[in-house]
């Protein structure tokens, strides 16, 4: 019998730990996967059956978005000026300057107004979901719900579900005319575009095709933001530790799952 | 009738109830101690169908529960009361709404029938006048106490009592035993209380079981659970450091 001696029997555990390691990493990722279809068919299901709770909707609203104005303010903002000064440093080079109007309104409606803003909410709002959830999970609050006979997802998931779709469409057309103002100023105060050029050609280079897909794309991260952070609250566990593990999860997931299927939507409305 | 037939319970690796059967009768009090960790809770929340078993029934007056499904679980779960270990009151709604809360969702009561329904409970349970309060403004026995109202709140057949005494202070402690003694004389109700308080089960049980090993291990009245000669229950009820249980895990 061939001897195997100590280096190779050590290098023959680290591979099965490696092994192991990406197996357990796939059951986990499988399993969350599978965990946040079920808890979005579920919830859309619950939603279509049964009559939904409006104060808790309203108030749900108006925790996640309008306490987001501020923060998407300042990020459009701020985003609409630095697109406008990078834009019109490499079109100066073609002495195409006046074309910065057209390149921030259509990267803002199309791209960047959605993605930061779903971005912003999933980093407040996805963590504060998780955390309240997490939260009533480990204090024993969902079983109370359901000893109480009452349903967590209709009572706790579908408002908030409802809320994200709603508040992030809304915030999205806020984030639009934030950043395209933003470039507006830069454009006009530095650069010196005209002001009538500008809102003329921003006017003429924005296709209604343009802002639907952009708030389609709004649309469904609302409901990732809001049903990844339900799903990780509800499935904390031991205490004050697991609340952040999962409110971290949370927000990890919530944000590989908006540019990944920013990217999905990108590649569908640029082919159809 | 409460009857848990060959009840198997495992998390991950770890099995925690292993065939277990118990019989609880109408209207007494049951009491059901074992060391910490030893699946005493999960047996609760298997009564109240929060848990489903691997192997095994639970049959609630002839109803095997794990047979309904979710729409008549909902319904056969208002049959049911349970005050949870830390209350598990709702922390966004007041004391009103939180004793309130199964009328508020399941009945068309009028508002003003709810509110002197739930003022009945809270007078019940000595804690008239605290409508209004969060559960953030209320000490460990007023919380316990205002979960106490609110699984009594539906009038239930059946209260689960999940360690009703830890945590809190001996006077407070034994306030909690009366209530438990006054809801049994008042509502005629059926109850089953988790502990591993001593003092607290001879207080409160018309029998007592004992957990241990994912199995009942013994089971009777206060006295013979007093008197016996099994050596588990004798070592968990005089909670001495020597003997079986301890020695199996040496």
């Amino acid at each position: 019998m061939e001897k195997v001696n100590f280096k190779t029997l050590k290098r023959l555990i680290s591979v099965k730990r490696w092994l192991q390691a990406i197996g357990h990493q796939s059951i986990v990722l499988a399993t969350n996967a599978g965990g946040i279809s079920y808890l979005f068919v579920d919830t859309v299901r619950t939603f279509a059956k049964t009559r939904l709770r409006w104060k808790s909707t309203m108030d749900q609203m108006m925790k996640m978005s309008v306490t987001s104005l501020p923060l998407v303010f300042l990020t459009a903002l701020f985003t609409g000026m630095v697109l406008t000064l990078q834009s019109a440093y490499q079109l100066r080079l073609f002495a195409a300057e006046q074309f910065t109007s057209d390149l921030v309104a259509l990267s803002m409606t199309r791209e960047l107004g959605p993605v930061l803003t779903a971005m912003v909410v999933a980093g407040r709002v996805g963590a504060s979901i998780a955390a309240e959830l997490g939260t009533m999970k480990v204090t024993e609050q969902i079983d109370a719900l359901k000893a109480s006979a009452v349903d967590p997802v209709r009572y706790l998931v579908v408002p908030r579900f409802v809320a994200g779709v709603i508040g992030l469409f809304v915030l999205t057309i806020y984030a639009d005319c934030i950043g395209i103002f933003g470039g507006y100023v830069i454009a006009v105060f530095k650069l010196g575009i005209s002001s009538h050029q500008y809102i003329k050609r921003s006017i003429d280079v924005l296709m209604i095709k343009d802002v639907i897909t952009g708030l389609i794309k709004a649309f469904f991260f609302g409901g990732i933001i809001a049903t990844v952070g339900c799903y990780f609250g509800f499935k904390a566990q031991g205490g004050a530790e697991g609340v952040g593990r999962a409110t971290t999860i949370a927000v990890v997931t919530a944000l590989v799952m908006i540019i990944a299927s920013d990217a999905l939507f990108t590649a569908i409305f640029y082919f159809f | 009738m409460i009857e848990i037939r060959g009840l198997f319970k495992s998390f991950g690796v770890s099995p925690v109830l292993k065939g277990l059967d118990l019989s609880i009768r109408d209207g007494e009090t049951l009491v059901i101690i074992g060391r910490s960790g030893c699946g005493k809770s999960v047996l609760l929340k298997h009564i109240m169908g929060l848990l489903e078993p691997d192997q095994g029934q639970v049959l609630i007056d002839d109803v095997d529960i794990f047979s309904l499904d979710d729409r008549q679980l909902e319904g056969f779960r208002l049959r049911l009361g349970m005050l949870f270990q830390g209350a598990a009151l709702f922390d966004s709604l007041s004391v009103e709404e939180n004793v309130g809360f199964s009328l508020y969702e399941h009945t068309r009561l009028p508002i003003p029938v709810i509110r002197k329904k739930v003022a009945e409970k809270l007078d019940l349970v000595n804690l008239s006048g605290i409508e209004d309060l969060m559960p953030s403004e209320l000490s460990g026995g007023m919380k316990k106490r205002v979960g106490l109202a609110r699984a009594i709140c539906n009038e239930p057949k059946i209260i689960l009592y999940d360690e009703p005494t830890t945590g809190l202070d001996p006077i407070t402690a034994d306030a909690i035993n009366d209530l438990i003694l006054r809801m049994q004389e008042k509502l005629k109700v059926t109850s089953v209380v988790v502990t591993h308080d001593m003092t607290s089960a001879y207080k409160v049980a018309n029998r007592i079981a004992m957990l241990y090993g994912g199995r009942i291990v013994g089971i009777g009245t206060p006295e013979e659970i007093r008197q016996t000669n099994n050596p588990i229950i004798k070592q968990f009820v005089t909670g001495s450091a020597e003997g079986p249980i301890t020695d199996k895990h040496k």
